[in-house]
């Protein structure tokens, strides 16, 4: 990041959050509506929002709070075709957006603004040199590979001449900071853009994000479902709800005494390394059916509010100060009883404690797999023909009732091994023992496409029942599974287009429990949805198994949320497993360097997580030896070596005959770090 | 309305030249809860307004073609009065034809079984072709593959031809030009479908089924056929319009029903002889075969957008 400043400009960068008089952007009881179907529904309500000179603001929400609209009005790309009607201040950089000409505003885009995605497979033109994407913002092919150069992309030539899908997803998205970043733009919004990157690579792009902002003083506008993303980075906050701001303040202020009930709930089903696993997570509780859009004029968070008084459901608060300890920075909270919800800050009452496990003492296990080798005949990125190791000898089992974390990033194989325990994916040598059948369920990441969409949902759990079953006895045992998951029963005659993404994921489960299998395999079923609504479907899913008896292997990217469900975790790494042990040891003393990596990577408020340098290596192309050691930091040359096999062997040499007490590392350095 | 009309042209007429091997509508299409932005375009109060007129005049069209014997004026096939009469004579509207008949009454008598019979090509073309398709598309390896090939067979041939070949063989008459369209016309839809059953059974929702444990009867049953049916019936509606033609080409050449009966293709080749001295006799035949064609493809729009802006 030598050449982030053109000579031309003599002034230093702006380091640091400096706020001035002097705005970027200006947003003032701005209100928007859009256009569907010729309704038109407001979705900013009265949003007031100041961006300034060289600072980081984060814009906290769930799906539906209207952080992507504002983002885009912010940039002056509301779709024409849903007829924006936008009332209120909106100026950035310097002009009115609701009044500039077409002309101005391209002119804008092109040298003031810069914008980051969130896919940016889909945000860069396919059939086009990312290079020449670049330098079409940047002016120069010249200009173009400086700068990415200067995002951190390596051989920055070379990339000059490569198409989008020839890169992996983390150069593609610093692909796109650096065309954010072309012509040093005063204000880079990034809507969403590390949500689709594995967790490490993750890490880098924030990490560059600040960086740049304090190389080149651009302010940054930080759209995210995630409050720990915002909080790594961010200046301030500013969390939405509903189209409306309900709290802003420095991340600080927010963080640690949030005065808005719900971000007190944010904060609360965010998961960490240190949330209790004995309880139930604590959760916002879910939204009641129907009140989407019916923001009748109170407060749009009543109704999952625990703070809710009478005024709330009458008037709507305005965002005012509160008396907030630091009085340089305002803190402000739209809630009329938000002295009360910064009395209460984070000394929560505690939940009841969870069940305890039922004791199924050690027979045999319940799944049984050894030396699994999974590979594909695929097509390269310049479509030679390729194999693709997802799995390369995997031996795991599972016991009964137990429940077993799989974690790993994309391409680590560890959805492909949840498949060939669910006996869905036969392409396989080694060997698989386990029940078949409806002995054993699957949880999908994508609720909404793992129902049949003109299905209801009372149709989808009576075809679960056995055959002959009385139609009264179906009609009540659906109605008792409902119940169990949390939906009422107006829920059996919808169809699954009609219901929110949490309510799915809880049909999905009652549709897999309705007749208790002995396996539930869930493949990031909390992925998709928001955190409040993730914490409640985790929750669930800790409450069944214990009640039912049910073994559990789930799948996930995330290992504070490996660490709520599962009591061991297995860390997968290009189709290994890497290490493998119960969950408080693999956390509290994680003995592979990629693990410790992880461990190190879920994200904290306030601090930036050294990012692990590079991404993971192509599954098409394994390096040899142990996988890992190229991006290893305590890699030796025997690493790379093809003859040394890289075994699990248990930590210490404590062999145990006890599988869910065992510890085992794959590394050749164990012990030695 | 514009590109209602650009639609329409979109596929090439069959009657004019037969559909090549391989022309594909539209992309097919799919069963949405949520309206989606672009290709369908706009909804909005008009376009409702004018697609459900548009549905509601096929309608009302049908049920014409259904009580056209009792509508028409005269007897369609007996000479009621001086011959080649202009249109909007005295008792006849459309005139009379080249020996006095009623142009009016054999217009509407031949409209009906215009209609009609491109209607039961239609519905028997996709009835053969969703089975053809629905088996090869479930039970896919070798099963597929053969149903696949033959029907590609079928779809190589030109279809206006075959169906000359066989409704000459067969000689004429109304029940073996039904039976001539109806052979060359499933390959289409069998293709359609096929693919089709297939998108939907590569989709999430049937593995997740599978792995409830559906039987395979009612999995493609309940969890895969009800996502076919709309593709099947806007495809089918979108085609109808180039049965009529197929049909009325067919007629043309002499195919369709014997002499006396009234058929709009008959009509306009037995009067073409008289188009400089009476241009009327051959002409408006002719157009109401075109307003018929025209109609039902922008009918089948219609029916396209409903379906894809339901909810």
């Amino acid at each position: 990041m030598d050449v982030a400043v053109p000579p031309s400009t003599k002034t230093p960068p702006d380091p640091g959050p400096v706020r001035t008089a002097d705005p970027v952007a200006r947003l003032q009881g701005l209100d928007v509506s859009l256009e569907r179907n010729g309704v038109r529904s407001p979705i900013l309500h009265g949003v007031d929002l100041e961006v300034g000179r060289g600072e980081i603001v984060g814009v906290v929400g769930e799906s539906g709070s209207g952080k992507s609209v504002m983002s885009m009005a912010m940039l002056g790309l509301l779709p024409e075709s849903s007829r924006p009607r936008i009332d209120g201040t909106l100026e950035v950089a310097g002009m009115d957006l609701r009044t500039a000409p077409p002309a101005r505003l391209r002119e804008a885009r092109r040298s003031r603004l810069g914008v980051v995605f969130q896919d940016p497979m889909t945000s860069l033109n396919p059939t086009m040199l990312v290079g020449r994407q670049v330098a079409e913002k940047a002016g120069s092919p010249q200009e173009a590979v400086r700068l990415m150069r200067a995002v951190g992309i390596p051989q920055p030539e070379r990339r000059y001449r490569s198409y989008p899908h020839e890169l992996s997803g983390g150069l593609r998205q610093r692909v796109m900071i650096a065309m954010a970043l072309a012509g040093r733009p005063e204000l880079v919004v990034a809507d969403e853009p590390t949500t689709a990157l594995d967790v490490t690579v993750q890490a880098q792009i924030l990490r560059l994000l600040a960086d740049m902002r304090d190389e080149i003083g651009c302010s940054v506008v930080m759209i995210t479902h995630d409050l720990g993303v915002a909080a790594q980075v961010a200046d301030r906050i500013a969390v939405m709800y509903r189209g409306r701001i309900v709290e802003t303040g420095t991340t600080r202020q927010v963080l640690e005494h949030p005065q808005h009930p719900y971000t007190l709930g944010l904060l609360g089903s965010r998961l960490s390394l240190d949330s209790d696993r004995s309880r139930p997570l604590w959760s916002l509780p879910a939204e009641a059916a129907g009140t989407a859009g019916a923001a009748s004029g109170g407060c749009a968070f009543a109704s999952r509010c625990r703070f809710a008084v009478e005024a709330c459901a009458e008037g709507v608060p305005t965002l005012d100060e509160v008396a907030a300890g630091d009085g340089h920075a305002e803190h402000r909270a739209a809630c009329f009883e938000s002295g009360r919800v910064g009395d209460r800050g984070v000394s929560r009452t505690l939940l009841d404690p969870l069940p305890p496990l039922p004791d199924h003492g050690r027979g045999a296990p319940l799944i049984q797999a050894a030396e699994l080798e999974c590979t594909f005949q695929v097509r390269d990125e310049h479509g030679r023909r390729a194999r693709l190791g997802a799995l390369r000898g995997v031996t795991f089992d599972l016991q009964p009732g137990e429940s077993v974390a799989v974690v790993g990033e994309s391409g680590s194989g560890k959805s492909t091994l949840l498949r060939v325990a669910g006996h869905l994916e036969k392409r396989f040598t080694g060997s698989v023992r386990g029940p078949r059948g409806t002995d054993i369920q699957m949880v999908f990441q994508d609720a909404g496409s793992s129902l049949t969409p003109w299905m209801t949902v009372r149709e989808v759990l009576h075809e679960r029942l056995p055959r002959g079953t009385d139609r009264a006895e179906k009609e009540s045992r659906a109605r008792a599974i409902l119940d169990r998951v949390g939906l009422p029963p107006a829920v059996l005659d919808a169809i699954p287009g009609e219901l929110s993404g949490g309510q799915r994921q809880r049909v999905v489960l009652a549709r897999a429990t309705i007749v208790p299998p002995r396996v539930l395999l869930c493949d990031e079923p909390t992925s998709a949805l928001d955190v409040s609504v993730a914490a409640n479907v985790l929750n669930l899913i800790n409450e069944m198994r214990r009640e039912l008896g049910i073994a559990v292997m789930f799948v996930t990217h995330d290992l504070a949320v490996a660490r709520i469900v599962g009591d061991r975790i297995a860390v997968m790494y290009l189709g290994r497993i890497v290490e493998v042990g119960r969950a408080e040891d693999v956390i509290a003393r994680p003995q592979h360097p990629y693990t410790r990596n992880l461990v190190a990577a879920v994200p904290r408020p306030g601090t930036i997580v050294e990012p692990l340098p590079g991404e993971p290596a192509s599954a098409l192309d394994p390096p040899t030896g142990c996988a890992f050691h190229p991006r290893c930091p305590v890699a030796v040359p025997e690493c790379s070596s093809t003859v040394v096999g890289i075994q699990l062997t248990a930590v210490d040499g404590r062999s145990t005959a006890d599988v869910a007490r065992r510890h085992e590392v794959a590394c050749l350095r164990r012990g030695e770090i | 309305m514009a590109d209602v009309l650009t639609r329409a042209d979109d596929r090439p007429s069959a009657g004019a030249a037969p559909r090549p091997p391989g022309a594909v509508p539209d992309p097919p299409p799919r069963w949405r809860l949520t309206a989606r932005r672009g290709r369908s375009g706009t909804n909005t109060l008009a376009r409702r307004v004018l697609d459900w007129t548009l549905i509601g005049l096929i309608v009302a069209l049908t049920v014409l073609a259904l009580v056209a014997p009792l509508l028409a004026p005269h007897d369609p096939v007996q000479p009621v009065g001086p011959p080649k009469l202009p249109p909007f004579s005295d008792g006849f509207l459309l005139g009379t034809d080249q020996i006095g008949r009623d142009t009016f009454s054999r217009v509407l008598v031949g409209l009906r079984t215009s209609w009609l019979l491109s209607i039961a090509v239609t519905a028997v073309g996709l009835v053969m072709g969703s089975l053809v398709g629905v088996v090869a598309g479930v039970a896919g390896g070798w099963v597929d593959s053969v149903l696949m090939r033959t029907t590609e067979v079928f779809l190589a041939l030109p279809s206006m031809l075959v169906a000359v070949a066989v409704a000459a063989a067969l000689g004429p008459g109304l029940f073996n030009t039904f039976l001539a369209v109806s052979i060359v016309w499933w390959p289409y839809y069998a293709r359609i479908v096929r693919g089709e059953v297939r998108a939907i059974m590569a989709r999430p929702h049937v593995e997740a089924a599978r792995m409830a444990g559906v039987g395979r009867a009612r999995l493609v049953r309940r969890h895969v056929l009800p996502g076919v049916v709309p593709t099947a019936i806007v495809t089918a509606s979108l085609d109808i319009g180039n049965v009529v033609m197929v049909l009325a080409s067919l007629s043309f050449l002499g195919l369709g029903q014997p002499a006396p009966a009234p058929e709009l293709g008959a009509d306009t080749s037995r009067a073409l002889v008289e188009i400089l001295d009476a241009w009327w006799i051959p002409l408006v035949p002719g157009v109401a075969v075109m307003l018929l064609s025209l109609l039902s493809n922008l009918a089948g729009d219609a029916l396209r957008h409903r379906i894809a802006h339901r909810r």
